[in-house]
């Protein structure tokens, strides 16, 4: 039993301690238009410079670079040219500065960390705590696969380990490139064989589980109820995914035969372009409300970027600013990062284009983009930039503006786990506070839980 | 690849579980006339249809609606059951038997439906101990039948782990004192970890319980599992053992064998091709070859454009660029190409050429083409140069054909399918496609598994799986199921099909503990040969019964008491095995994380005591004044391991050694020689170094000590190249910081030299986690250390004054003292301690200028609190002479900005990782005192010194030793207690008492009573409480 005192206590504080993915199920819809929230993860850090707008003023600039709280609007400004791909869409956007995530894991590669505000000891099961935030968030709004996860990191294929963490010590699965997203999350269109022969073989568990509860009685006859309904509820699951093929059929994407078995003649931008198409028929489809895309790691191969076309470029050489084909490395680095505003530009354009409730889906949607370790390429924390574009009915107060909040270390500071506190708050868990606390911010004996206030609609 | 996985986020489309309430009808209800008359006495008062406090009244319970008056009833049974109500301060209070009386018609009526959400509460854990203690010890009730019933318990996460690695022959290896050795316990297998459904609560206390149900959750993410499993075993572990003298899974081989020849086939075909299509149709077609290519279109390459003004470019470096060109699958053509004497001499222009039109010829796709001629461009001259300096691992191939049969087939298709202009892909995918298509036929023709071959199939996997063979219903509808699955799947699919129905089924989830046979007079029946095995084996260990075990129940010799009592004793008494205790650690890089004790003999004390949890707890490195904070830990709980095995190895006087030990392990691995050796060795060269002038030695004057440095082998020293060495430093560098660091462990009278090594480097530490001596108080720079452990360790007295219970059971940067007193309340003195009330916000108030107990007093000796208060904090003062992190004080550091008094650095100087780097702050002295009430012995209750005081009363308690035992019955029997184990619990104190404290004796004691033996079918859930 959680009591109030376990509830409150520590600084790792998960939402309602509901560790197994049992707690997603639900019936989905009923009725009201789910919240949707893509988390885009990219590595080798964005430095705050780049995010940074270039014709502040004189006297915002300078707090800027002290890095000393401040907010502007955005339409009174230029966006910084990697970002000017996303001009039209400015009134959605909120550039969020001044973030720490030091109780991640940050460097080269944070693995489940900077989703979960946790160290994750290299990538250990064991150093999981707790379900990252995009699963909690995905318990607030269910659908029939609750939360997916796309993932170029290492230039893998088919279905791997991923990110993300369902609950504490568990890690989830993604799917490592557009051919193999589209065939799983579309199974029942494509392959509506693989999904009957589970339910043949759940029928079969079916039968022989109901000869075992004759026979018992009182709990244990209820815990063998519980196993035949957990089979059966699994079966309707598949029976109804078949049954609504047809209209999944609509929104199946079409990728280019490049793409096959894993795609690994495909440039950077058409894979990118592919699992964007992929992940955007998901959220029309309904199958999902969360989706985590790591866009990149360390490992990614970067081939075809404009200026580099012939290249194969590697990230972490450019973060150490070695480059490829006679570009400089920050040339290179700006053209991944267009190459992701892109995909960011495409999401909100195709939303914007299926109607919803009294607008559009990009009204309920809110895409984050960030660096999963921090503001460099062997970065610590102490800054983790936000780029976030959010619908005209987003639950916070933040959008068409840039905020720096107080740095590191100084009263007011948020880090990345208040950060996550404020979505899950805004969007129905109450918990007190996400994630790890930063012990600089525990050694100076500041305020760190909660919210952060002046985002909250 | 076939994926799974919809289940891949394990999210499900269900219909939500219904409550166990009964549907909205008319059920009969009547309060009989003695409880009304108690209720009017007791209730009604306060709870009637004029003063409803706390919006509660129970004049109308017959008006009430079935689910509404359920609910009610459920409120009162917990209030009745806990003296809650009347409050304490009313003067008219039920006599026992009033609120027994009471207390039974709520239970009886909540029964009768099943509701009875606080006799589930009964069931969990933490409720254990609301069983009355000294009822339970009184001997009043040892004549009631003890007995467990009939049921099937969910197995633990380490259950899962060793079913897996037994089911998939997993090698995981550990090391034990010094020795590498095969264990149990690991979670991964070959390539494959599972995603472990089972994963226990994190709670201290004992977690493994048999109240668990078996939820979708579960079950789904077991889809995942034996999909994945499923794949492992026919692509890997049936080919990997199939020339071995014990085949894997042998009627895998022989269903698969002609399509498994077919695909060995192809894959060598194919394999060839790819490399010798272009000299085999050299071959075949001589001069006529040229012709029959594709004409070469080069690629077209970006040209470095110039840079701009100011612009600056670092060429990515050639390692990178060889990297690249071998994941772009360039490497190979490349180095042929320069390896080939036949044609040496060319230039870098030519080379790229000749590579270009090779890969383009082999129909490469454009992209890949351009990405290898781009680093060819920009790389050739630097990968030639180093070609010459270095050489290289790859070799010149050596054309070899297949066989003449082969080469035959080969030509043959080739000359069929290639046509003018095609690409060499091309051709050899058609002959693919044609023979693909030819070998299906094949086995088309051959036709599906003969019955009796899928009937070896179901044999065997329920052998692998199960670990029994079906049963023959089982085995003809097994038989049935496969053969619709091989019509529709395929042969490969439909055995994978298989693997998952059978891992599926709920015997692989849950423990079976039936009783079998004929009932005795009280209606119990002692378990099934089968079922009792696994009861003793998994009581003992996470794995199936040993050998031995299993041949007992199969030849009939597991089914009296004595039966029992022999395998357990030979169970508990084996050391060839070993177990990995805790997989964080080994995650941490700590493998000495060993055991060749049975686990659970050792796993239930770090579940009593719940230092497990220290690792989990987010500390400040900074505040701990050394670094490395993560490996101190993990060796800091591998020792306290150590020392709970050392305790229970000489299994005398087990609770009080546990309690009141002087002895610790200090950084040590429990092998007192090796520890003096590598002493030894530090100390040798302290003494050869220490009256030369090595501060100030250069690379010459080192040199000259080139013989004693190779006898040493001081890490990352090589003594014949002492000018490299690693990112730390040169070897001359590395010398001069190894000696700052043995000097200090040895300038200053100390007789011994902790074995660590000497800097941070690369490569594995001889022991990490040296600042592990800063949990006891020992300074790097000034520590005497022991060669033989476990030693006194000052200010120390048993686990409670560990570091590493202390630590568990504390916050992140303060102490606990509630939370330490609760411990000792529940743990050691059977009490109970409500939840805290929902209007209470427990949280210490901050004061910048008193002590963290001076703080909580004020908050908690208030009339309110105190009376829980009382129960724990008394208990938990007394561990406030240590600090969060376990360190011994006599004063509190008061750390916040206002109070520093000197701020160190935060990072070492010098790198000297012997420094204590905690900032200064100012100091109150601690108030170590206490209060012991509840041991029950007027001897032991009163007023506590401190820790080391409260530890040896603790360790002359009865009571506690009573509750150890009962915490003991819990873990081994997966319940609470209750009356009717009575005589169990007796008879494990009478033999914990009559061994001289041996823990042995206890569990065997507790593995052949009548609650362990016994079960009964369910009827009625009532055990008498």
């Amino acid at each position: 039993m959680t009591t109030r005192r376990d509830f409150l206590k520590s600084s790792a504080l998960g939402a309602g301690a509901l560790a197994m993915p049992a707690d997603l199920f639900a019936e989905p819809g009923q009725g009201n238009i789910p919240k949707r929230f893509v988390f885009i993860r990219k590595s080798s850090g964005i430095r705050p410079a780049e995010i940074a707008l270039p014709d502040f003023s004189d006297k915002d600039k300078a707090l800027d670079e002290k890095k000393e709280p401040l907010e502007v609007d955005l339409d009174k400004h230029e966006l910084p040219k990697w970002l000017r791909g996303l001009e039209a869409h400015k009134e959605h956007m909120t550039i969020l500065q001044g973030l720490s995530a030091k109780m991640s894991e940050n460097v080269h590669w944070s693995f489940s960390s900077v989703m979960g505000c946790f160290k994750s000891n290299r990538n250990t099961l064991s150093a999981i705590k707790r379900a990252t935030i995009d699963f909690e968030i995905a318990k607030l709004f269910p659908s029939p696969f609750g939360h997916v996860e796309l993932s170029f990191a290492g230039g893998r294929t088919g279905i791997v380990d991923g990110y993300s963490a369902p609950a504490p010590q568990t890690r989830n699965y993604c799917y490592a490139d557009p051919d193999t997203a589209r065939s799983e999350l579309f199974k029942s269109v494509l392959n509506p064989e693989a999904v009957n022969s589970d339910n043949d073989m759940l029928s079969f568990l079916q039968s022989k589980e109901g000869l075992k509860a004759s026979g018992v009685r009182g709990h244990e006859r209820k815990r063998q109820e519980k196993h035949l309904q957990s089979i059966e509820a699994i079966r309707e699951r598949n029976e109804k995914l078949i049954k609504v093929s047809g209209s999944l059929a609509k929104h199946l994407p079409e990728l280019a035969p490049v793409h096959a078995n894993g795609g690994p003649n495909a440039s950077t931008p058409e894979k990118q372009a592919a699992m964007t198409d992929v992940l955007i028929a998901a959220l029309k489809a309904d199958l999902t409300n969360v989706a985590t895309y790591t866009i990149d790691d360390l490992g990614t191969p970067v081939t075809g970027l404009p200026g580099n076309e012939t290249d194969r470029v590697g990230i972490h050489p450019l973060g150490h600013d070695e480059a490829f084909g006679g570009v400089p490395a920050w040339k290179t680095r700006e053209q991944i990062r267009i190459s992701h505003v892109n995909q960011i530009n495409t999401i909100i354009e195709k939303l914007k284009q299926v109607p919803e409730g009294k607008g559009t889906m990009f009204d309920n949607t809110m895409i984050m983009y960030f660096p999963e370790n921090g503001e460099t390429h062997h970065g610590v924390g102490s800054e983790a930039p936000f780029l976030i574009m959010a619908g005209n009915n987003c639950n916070l107060n933040m959008s068409g503006r840039y905020v720096r909040l107080p740095f590191l270390g100084n009263e007011g500071h948020k880090t990345l786990g208040n950060w996550y506190t404020t979505l899950l708050n805004a969007h129905g868990n109450p918990i007190k506070h996400y994630g790890d606390l930063d012990l600089e911010m525990s050694r100076k004996k500041f305020d760190q839980l909660g919210a952060i206030k002046q985002l909250m609609g | 690849m076939n994926g799974p996985l919809h289940s891949c986020s394990v999210i499900l489309w269900v219909a939500s579980a219904s409550i166990a309430f009964a549907a909205e009808k008319a059920v009969p209800f009547a309060v009989p006339d003695q409880v009304e008359d108690l209720m009017a006495n007791y209730c009604l008062d306060c709870h009637d249809g004029d003063v409803q406090k706390g919006d509660i009244r129970f004049d109308n319970l017959t008006e009430l609606k079935h689910p509404k008056r359920l609910d009610m009833l459920n409120r009162m049974q917990e209030q009745v059951f806990f003296k809650q109500m009347p409050p304490k301060k009313k003067k008219t209070q039920p006599s026992e038997a009033e609120r027994r009386q009471l207390f039974d018609w709520i239970s009886d009526e909540l029964r009768k439906h099943d509701a009875s959400r606080f006799e589930d509460k009964l069931r969990k854990p933490e409720y254990g101990n609301y069983v009355d203690h000294d009822k339970l010890f009184s001997g009043e009730f040892k004549d009631l039948p003890g007995f467990t019933y009939d049921r099937r318990w969910l197995i633990s996460e380490y259950i899962f782990n060793d079913k897996f690695d037994r089911m998939l022959k997993g090698q995981a290896t550990g090391y034990h004192r010094g020795r590498k050795v095969p264990v149990f316990g690991s979670k991964r297998f070959h390539r494959l970890t599972p995603t472990n459904p089972f994963l226990l609560p994190t709670r201290s206390g004992v977690r493994y319980y048999a109240n668990t149900d078996l939820t979708g959750g579960h079950l789904s993410t077991m889809l995942t599992n034996a999909q994945k499993a499923a794949q492992l075993m026919t692509d890997y572990l049936v080919p990997r053992h199939k020339k071995s003298r014990q085949q894997y899974l042998p009627a895998v081989v022989e269903i698969m064998a002609l399509e498994d020849q077919h695909i060995a086939t192809l894959k060598e075909r194919r394999e060839f091709l790819e490399t010798n299509v272009a000299r085999v149709c050299q071959d075949l077609y001589g001069k006529k070859n040229d012709s029959l290519l594709p004409e070469f279109v080069p690629v077209v390459l970006n040209e470095a454009k110039a840079l701009e003004e100011g612009e600056t470019y670092k060429k990515a470096p050639i390692h990178v660029a060889q990297n690249t060109l071998k994941n772009l699958g360039g490497e190979d053509a490349l180095y042929q190409v320069l390896l080939n004497p036949e044609v040496k001499g060319l230039s870098d222009l030519e080379i790229r050429n000749r590579c270009e039109r090779q890969w383009f010829y082999n129909g490469d796709h454009e992209r890949k083409i351009q990405g290898r001629v781009t680093m060819l461009r920009d790389y050739l001259t630097e990968v030639r140069e180093r070609l010459a300096k270095n050489g290289t691992k790859i070799k010149l191939r050596i054309y070899k054909p297949l066989t003449d049969e082969e080469m035959a087939i080969l030509h043959a298709a080739i000359t069929k399918y290639r046509k003018q202009g095609d690409f060499h892909t091309a051709v050899i995918d058609k002959c693919m496609t044609q023979w693909t298509h030819d070998f299906r036929q094949e086995r088309v023709e051959a036709g599906p598994p003969s019955d009796e071959l899928l009937t070896q199939l179901v044999d065997q996997l329920f052998l692998q799986i199960l670990e029994r063979p079906p049963s023959a219903d089982e085995q003809g509808d097994y038989l049935t199921l496969s053969k619709s699955y091989v019509a529709k799947l395929g042969n490969l699919k439909a055995i994978q099909k298989m693997i998952q129905t059978v891992l599926l089924s709920s015997e692989f989830v849950y423990r079976q503990e039936f009783g079998s046979g004929e009932p005795d007079e009280h209606g119990r029946r002692m378990l099934s040969a089968r079922d009792a095995s696994y009861a003793i084996a998994y009581a003992l260990t996470d794995q199936s019964p040993d050998g031995e075990l299993a041949k007992s129940a199969a030849e009939g010799r597991l089914n009296t008491r004595e039966d029992y009592r022999r395998e357990i004793t030979r169970m508990l008494k084996r050391r060839d095995r070993h177990y990995l205790v805790d997989p964080i650690l080994i995650d941490k890089n700590h493998r000495e994380n060993v055991t060749s004790m049975p686990i659970r003999e050792l796993r239930f004390f770090r579940e009593f005591f719940g230092y497990p949890k220290a690792i989990t707890i987010f500390k400040d490195e900074k505040r701990f004044g050394v670094d490395r904070l993560g490996s101190a830990t993990a060796r800091l709980l591998g020792e306290t391991d150590q020392l709970v095995a050392h305790i229970l190895e000489n299994d005398r006087n087990v609770f009080e050694e546990l309690l009141t030990t002087e002895k610790f392990y200090v950084f040590h691995d429990g092998d007192n020689e090796r520890m003096q050796a590598a002493s030894d060795r530090i100390k040798r060269i302290y003494e050869y170094f220490k009256d030369t002038d090595w501060q100030n030695f250069d690379l010459e004057e080192l040199g000259k000590h080139k013989d004693f440095l190779r006898e040493v082998k001081i890490r990352s020293i090589n003594p014949d190249k002492l000018e490299s060495g690693n990112r730390s430093g040169t070897g001359l560098q590395l010398f001069k910081k190894s000696m700052t660091s043995i000097t200090a462990r040895l300038d200053k009278g100390q007789k011994e030299a902790a074995p660590f090594d000497m800097y941070r480097g690369y490569g594995s530490d001889f022991m990490p986690g040296e600042n592990v001596s800063s949990f006891f108080n020992y300074p790097l720079i000034n520590w005497d250390y022991a060669t033989v452990q476990p030693g006194k360790v000052p200010n120390r007295k048993g686990f409670l004054t560990h570091p590493a219970w202390l630590i568990a059971h504390a916050q992140n940067t303060e102490t606990d003292p509630v939370i330490r007193g609760k411990f000792i309340r529940e743990k050691l003195l059977a009490g109970t301690i409500p939840d805290v009330p929902i209007t209470v916000d427990a949280v210490i108030p901050e004061d910048h200028h008193a002590t963290l107990r001076s703080r909580l007093a004020k908050a908690t000796e208030t009339n309110y609190c105190w009376k829980c208060h009382d129960l724990m904090n008394p208990l938990g003062y007394p561990f406030e002479a240590y600090d969060d992190f376990g360190r011994f004080r006599l004063r509190e550091s008061l750390e916040t900005p206002e109070n520093l008094v000197k701020k160190n650095p935060d990072k070492a100087p010098n790198r000297n990782h012997l420094l204590d780097l905690r900032d200064i702050y100012k100091t109150l002295p601690v108030d170590a005192t206490g209060y012991l009430k509840g041991t029950g012995d007027p001897k032991l209750d009163g007023d506590v010194k401190d820790a080391i005081d409260l530890a040896e009363r603790l360790g002359k308690s009865r009571r506690v030793r009573q509750s150890i035992i009962r915490h003991a019955f819990r873990f081994f029997m997966g319940r609470n207690e209750f009356l009717s184990d009575s005589k169990t619990l007796i008879d494990a104190e009478q033999a914990y008492v009559e061994s001289g404290g041996s823990f042995d004796a206890v569990i065997v004691s507790l593995l052949t009573s009548d609650s362990f033996v016994f079960r009964k079918p369910i009827k009625e859930q009532t055990h008498d409480n």
